[in-house]
């Protein structure tokens, strides 16, 4: 079953080894080449603290299972600050076609939550799979032209 | 049908890049080449409110493609010093505008006068038709062929443009194809 950013945002994270409620949810962070969830982010501000995919143990329906309270850190780098800061949200971005439509507005990111693996992403009530996805950055998220209606394909 | 663009829609459009998502600058305006027909590069501004200009330009070969909402690049590198930049897209301007320019049919009937380009959208700046004043001070919209004369102070298109004077873009989209066929062109 695949699993929206919209959807898993506000869920809890709780230490598996503790029970300990360690924050709710508020960003993920996808690295485009990868096509993959590598960071997440919860509260907000000052009070954020991240979270690396690979120390999740289990992203449930209820909660998000964090291997322990160690696996909380603060931003170690400049992207990691940006995320904290709630900068790498993708949702609500401009999506621009690499043909330079702008074809919307990223209203949800699927993804597995077993492994992280962006599967596609939501533009209006649209979908194109994560492959079509190039590039991301503060001004846009820029998508293959071909998975985009319309007139992508200039003709013969 | 082919979606198109005037050149005034293209200036202020942002550059962005296509792996990195950014905006690094935007189109200042057009280096045109009216015996080619074709964009042969843009002028850049920086982004932002009192921007100024960038030194850079953007070699045509360097556009993935113009579109109507951005210009798109694959990196900042597609921005290129003039020093660095080819011969065609740093010669002199002013021999290239064709802006004013009358335009003229084979036979000896004026069209009107050019007041922009038009280009084919998704392309890398490929100039499909002109925007015309026309003589009764209309607006209208005339195909290309992919070459023509100019001499500086006017432009002789081939006759049966004057079947084909649209009166906007998206009858013109629809007119190039056809007007290309009547010339025998591919």
């Amino acid at each position: 079953m695949s699993e929206r950013f919209s959807a898993a945002q506000g869920r809890r994270l709780v230490s598996r080894t503790s029970a300990e409620d360690l924050g709710d949810l508020t960003h993920l962070v996808v690295d485009v080449a990868q096509r993959q969830v590598t960071l997440l982010v919860a509260g907000k501000g000052r009070k954020a603290v991240l979270v690396d995919w690979d120390q999740v143990s289990g992203f449930g329906p209820d909660a998000v299972m964090v291997a322990d309270e160690g696996a909380l850190h603060a931003a170690r780098d400049d992207h990691e600050s940006a995320a904290a800061d709630g900068k790498l949200e993708l949702i609500g971005r401009r999506v621009l076609s690499d043909a330079g439509e702008n074809l919307g507005e990223l209203s949800d990111v699927e993804f597995d939550p077993a492994t992280g693996a962006v599967e596609a992403l939501v533009i209006g009530d649209r979908e194109v799979p994560a492959a079509s996805l190039r590039g991301a950055g503060s001004y846009a998220v820029v998508v293959t032209a071909s998975t985009s209606p319309g007139p992508s394909d200039p003709g013969p | 049908m082919r979606l198109l663009v005037t050149g005034s829609a293209i200036r202020g459009l942002p550059v962005v890049t296509i792996d990195g998502g950014e905006d690094v600058a935007e189109v200042r305006d057009l280096i045109y080449n009216p015996e080619a027909g074709r964009v042969v590069g843009l002028t850049l501004n920086k982004r932002g409110f009192l921007s100024g200009r960038r030194r850079e330009v953007l070699p045509a070969e360097k556009i993935h493609a113009i579109g109507s909402d951005a210009v798109m690049v694959d990196d900042e590198n597609s921005l290129m010093l003039p020093d660095a930049a080819p011969d065609e897209v740093t010669g002199a301007p002013s021999e290239r505008d064709v802006t004013g320019n009358e335009v003229l049919t084979e036979q000896g009937t004026s069209l009107g006068k050019v007041k922009d380009v038009v280009v084919l959208v998704g392309s890398a700046g490929e100039v499909v038709g002109y925007e015309i004043e026309t003589s009764s001070g209309g607006t209208g919209y005339i195909p290309l062929p992919s070459q023509l004369a100019v001499s500086g102070t006017a432009l002789v298109v081939p006759d049966p443009t004057q079947d084909f004077v649209e009166s906007d873009l998206v009858g013109l989209g629809a007119a190039v194809d056809e007007f290309r066929s009547r010339l025998g062109m591919p």
